[in-house]
């Protein structure tokens, strides 16, 4: 039988490790420092008091009463989660997934996202209902209890006291501003973006330190961070492994451990690069743990939980600023408007479905790093160019919905390369963490199509459609981008969704 | 409220060996234990085995060996797993003296092993390994006065890592708050006290080299901290009436060291102990091939079936395997000498409930050898470093100063009689 991907992670990975200092027999010596290298552990569980002192690497979860089987590896009994943006696309998803499963969740958010939308003029296309009824209906339909506080986490004392209060043994940062062309519409957004995300995260960093060092922290960046390197070297996940080498003037130096370098696409890009030397410094300076997390574009509306009644449902943002790129296309076929890539549409890029999104923070929540330990994962489940899923959406729509789908050519709004070589290396989540994709895109499109083509839905795009076409340049010039071309994609046989059938349609991996 | 029996004052000096204690208070540099030895009889005293402050205090305080107290050493494995736990005053099966009627009320300062405190008639501060001061003290609301005092259960010997001088002044701020601590503390009423000093065998353990090395670096900081020693000694006993019993005793002895043997490292390079990855993290990586391990310094445990998860020794292998590693461990020589000065059975060692969890075998270590029990080890020699020191068993000292000519000590005392001692000082009646 295989072993859970967790089963050999020991108490040092454990949020209910308390850490209480260490002995050196040979100075008969204790030191109340709880990290060094010399001498031997000593730590006590805040679960199971009844162990005494003990050696944190002498029980690992597999071993452990407090850690139990479950679908996604041995899952914390109870385990607390704390949610920040709990009310966001992502969040919401979340709560819901982590809830049915077991864990105690409880959530932070303001609404921000809800305002900025709005400051767009725009709305989630799905509808959404307000925080109150979404709790009350996770309760009656899913009988999942949801502790939620409405406040700003750059109010630190707000955070402090919750943390304080809730005891979270992990904490998924969603909390930020998540659009690069929020960021690039002038200086006072720039500002807002970095403001809002960097000293949010700043000092969420600052209250582990001080009320949960034990929490791991699961921090959202982006794939974004890295930019597309034009020389085609490999994406690494964060850091480079431990054979890279620097070639240099006849000499070489092992790269093994250091950050790979990040070349961030916009100020919301550069905000999440800072976040990252945050976090990667607390870990060091604090002994935090941490996953930051480079998330492809996610895509997709549907998990059981959020279907399972419409007050359930999660947000569908389809606007220039906050819609991402398949979401768009696909709400963009329902309402016929052309589907509009940048440039060529060679733009390649790392993506992941909502579901699988799901189970990769899953999979992360339960395999803590240890007390000191940053790491970062890559959580793509595949890389395509925008160009060819503007043709699978098109094709998809039309064959399966019969929809008439044009693509159109724009100029590009944003300075970016739009044909460049993309290598990115995605490992610990499969490899390491037992990540299996459970959602082809295909399936994903033809979900979100059935829930867009909906009349009160496609009512709800077509109220929006004026904001969805790209106005935010770089550049900072307020004019219209230019169409370049437009074009229809030729159908082709049905793709058979739902069956097993041939897939030989299907996208494939770069 | 203090009763009419005689009051006893129990003073421990961690570590301090017979020859040493005799050759300071002799020259000079301990005026006032000079004074007082003039006053009793000052012995030479057999540690426990394996001569470990955890076990031996255990025993001095219980007068028990260790298959009653069931403490073998500052680490165990918890009962059918490979959890290494650090057994503590919870764990101790025997009753310590102050638990006793008979000693009315006590203070007890800083004897290792007695962590956490529980409720008891009198004041009790635990010594290491005490990693919470909090639950260190009974009663609770002493805490604040022993932090306001500077009080620290124990030298943070990490700080030896860094600079020696740090380690030493760090070493004096210890002894000066402990100190100050127990001379508050014989303000309060009592029949029994008890106060331990422990810097003395952190200083040892770095320093041993510089007590009889006059040219040593820090020679003089050293005389001058067994100097610091005796004047607390004697400010605790100026506070005194002179009608107490007095007793004053190290757990074990000390010597020099020249190498350390890493006895698991031993075990592995002769087939004895292997584990499932390299290096181990923990002994949960023991692989069931094993048939031994040890625990700090040198217990050797055979790995049972049926007593550990993947333990294969069975019982009628049990008598081979001690054969094999008796023999290998008799064999085993550097630079010529063997490094095991005798190996004891579990049998000879413990009697009574607890025996069963003891090691099958403790291994002596020879003179100038240290034992040491690390799994990562990667070598089963190293030279000695910054650690220069080492515990002996064979010279702890005992020195009894009691009011009453009638009672007896045995000539060659060991810590399981100290116990008796003090019941016996403890049952005369003040004049």
């Amino acid at each position: 039988m295989q072993q859970e991907h967790n089963a050999q992670k020991t108490c040092w990975n454990c949020p209910a490790l308390e850490l209480r200092g260490h002995v050196d027999f040979r100075a008969c010596g204790q030191s109340m420092r709880k990290f060094m290298s010399e001498g031997q552990a000593m730590a006590e569980c805040k679960r199971r008091p009844e162990l005494g002192l003990f050696d944190p690497s002498s029980i690992t979860f597999e071993e452990c009463p407090e850690w139990e089987k479950g679908p996604y590896g041995y899952q914390l009994r109870d385990m607390r989660v704390l949610i920040l943006g709990i009310d966001g696309y992502l969040g919401w998803t979340l709560a819901l997934w982590l809830g049915s499963l077991g864990f105690r969740v409880a959530g932070v958010d303001n609404f921000n996202r809800r305002r900025w939308v709005k400051e767009e003029g725009s709305h989630s296309v799905v509808p959404i209902a307000p925080m109150e009824e979404r709790i009350r209906a996770a309760k009656e339909v899913l009988e999942i209890d949801i502790v939620f506080r409405e406040f700003d986490i750059l109010d630190n004392e707000k955070l402090q006291a919750f943390i304080e209060e809730f005891q979270p043994e992990a904490i998924v940062h969603y909390a930020e501003c998540p659009s690069a062309p929020y960021s690039m519409v002038d200086f006072e957004h720039a500002a807002y973006v970095q403001h809002n995300n960097v000293i949010g995260t700043l000092g969420l960093l600052f209250a582990m330190r001080d009320l949960a060092p034990e929490a791991s922290l699961i921090k959202l960046g982006t794939m974004g961070e890295y930019g597309t390197p034009l020389t085609g070297r490999p994406i690494f996940e964060g850091i480079f492994p431990a054979d890279a080498v620097l070639h240099w003037n006849g000499r070489e130096w092992s790269m093994g451990g250091e950050l790979t370098p990040r070349d961030p696409v916009s100020f919301y890009h550069v905000s999440k690069v800072q976040d990252t030397f945050n976090v990667y410094e607390a870990c060091k300076y604090w002994w935090l743990r941490s996953y930051d997390v480079m998330q492809g574009v996610i895509y997709g509306v549907h998990t059981d939980q959020v279907a399972a009644d419409p007050r359930l449902r999660t947000r569908f943002d389809v606007d220039e600023w906050f819609g991402t790129v398949i979401n768009r296309f696909v709400a963009q076929a329902v309402v016929g408007i052309p589907l509009t890539i940048y440039g060529s549409g060679g733009q390649t890029r790392g993506f992941l479905a909502l579901r699988d999104a799901m189970q990769c923070m899953t999979r992360l929540i339960l395999s803590p790093p240890e007390p000191g330990q940053y790491d970062v994962v890559n959580q793509i489940s595949g890389v395509y160019q925008v160009r060819e899923l503007a043709e699978t959406v098109a094709r998809i729509a039309a064959e399966e919905f019969g929809l008439e789908v044009e693509i159109q050519r724009l100029e590009n709004p944003r300075v970016e390369a739009d044909e460049h070589p993309y290598e990115v290396v995605y490992e610990k989540l499969p490899k390491q963490m037992g990540f299996d994709p459970q959602v082809t895109l295909e399936e994903e499109v033809y979900e979100m199509l059935k829930l867009l083509t909906q009349p009160h839905i496609r009512e709800r795009i077509e109220a929006i459609r004026h904001v969805i076409l790209p106005k935010t340049r770089w550049s900072g010039l307020h004019k219209e981008v230019e169409v370049l071309e437009r074009y229809k994609v030729k159908p082709r046989k049905a793709v058979g969704l739902g069956s097993d059938g041939d897939r030989e349609d299907d996208l494939k991996c770069k | 409220m203090p009763d009419k029996k005689v009051r006893v004052v129990i003073i421990g000096l961690d570590g301090v060996p017979y020859e040493l204690i005799r050759d300071l208070a002799a020259k000079g540099v301990m005026p006032v234990l000079n004074d007082l030895f003039c006053e009793g009889a000052l012995f030479k005293m057999a540690s426990s085995v394996p001569a470990v402050s955890s076990v031996a205090w255990s025993t001095v305080i219980t007068g028990e060996n260790s298959g009653v107290h069931g403490i073998f050493g500052f680490t165990d494995v918890a009962d059918s797993s490979y959890r290494l736990v650090f057994p503590n005053f919870a764990n101790l099966k025997a009753t310590p003296f102050w638990e006793q009627k008979l000693f009315g009320r006590s203070v007890i300062l800083n004897v290792p092993s007695t962590y956490p405190a529980r409720p008891m008639n009198g004041v009790h501060i635990a010594g290491f390994v005490a990693p919470d001061l909090g639950k260190a003290v009974y009663p609770p609301a002493l805490v604040e006065r022993l932090r306001s005092w500077g009080y620290e259960v124990d030298v943070d010997a990490s700080t030896a890592h860094q600079s020696m001088e740090l380690f030493l002044r760090k070493l004096n701020q210890t002894l000066e708050a402990r100190t100050r601590t127990a001379l508050a503390l014989l303000e309060e009423p009592w029949d029994t006290f008890m106060a331990v000093f422990t810097g003395t065998d952190r200083l040892l353990h770095f320093l041993w080299p510089a007590v009889t090395d006059s040219g040593h670096p820090y020679h003089q900081e050293v005389v001058e901290y067994f100097q610091s020693v005796d004047r607390s000694i004697g400010q605790l006993i100026e506070c005194l009436k002179g009608d107490e019993a007095l007793v004053m005793l190290s757990d074990h002895g000390f010597e020099g060291m020249r190498v350390q043997i890493n006895v698991n490292r031993f075990l592995l390079e002769n087939g004895f102990l292997a584990f499932r990855q390299a290096p181990p993290r923990s002994l949960n990586d023991l692989a069931e091939e094993s048939v031994a391990f040890a625990l700090d310094p040198a217990r050797i445990y055979l790995h049972r079936e049926g007593r550990y998860p993947r333990g294969k020794v069975r019982k009628d292998q049990e008598e081979k395997v001690l054969q094999q590693l008796e023999k290998a461990f008799s064999e085993l020589q550097v630079e010529g000498r063997p490094v095991v000065a005798r190996i004891y059975r579990k049998e000879e060692l413990y009697r009574g409930p607890e025996t069963y969890r003891g090691p099958d075998l403790v291994l002596v270590p020879a003179e100038g050898v240290e034992f040491k029990a690390g799994l990562r080890a990667e070598t089963v020699t190293e030279p000695a470093t910054l650690f220069r020191g080492k515990h002996r068993g064979d010279n702890a000292f005992l020195f009894v100063r009691a009011l009453a000519s009638d009672w007896t000590v045995s000539e060659a005392p060991s810590v399981e009689d100290v116990k008796a001692v003090l019941v016996k000082l403890r049952e005369a009646e003040r004049a």
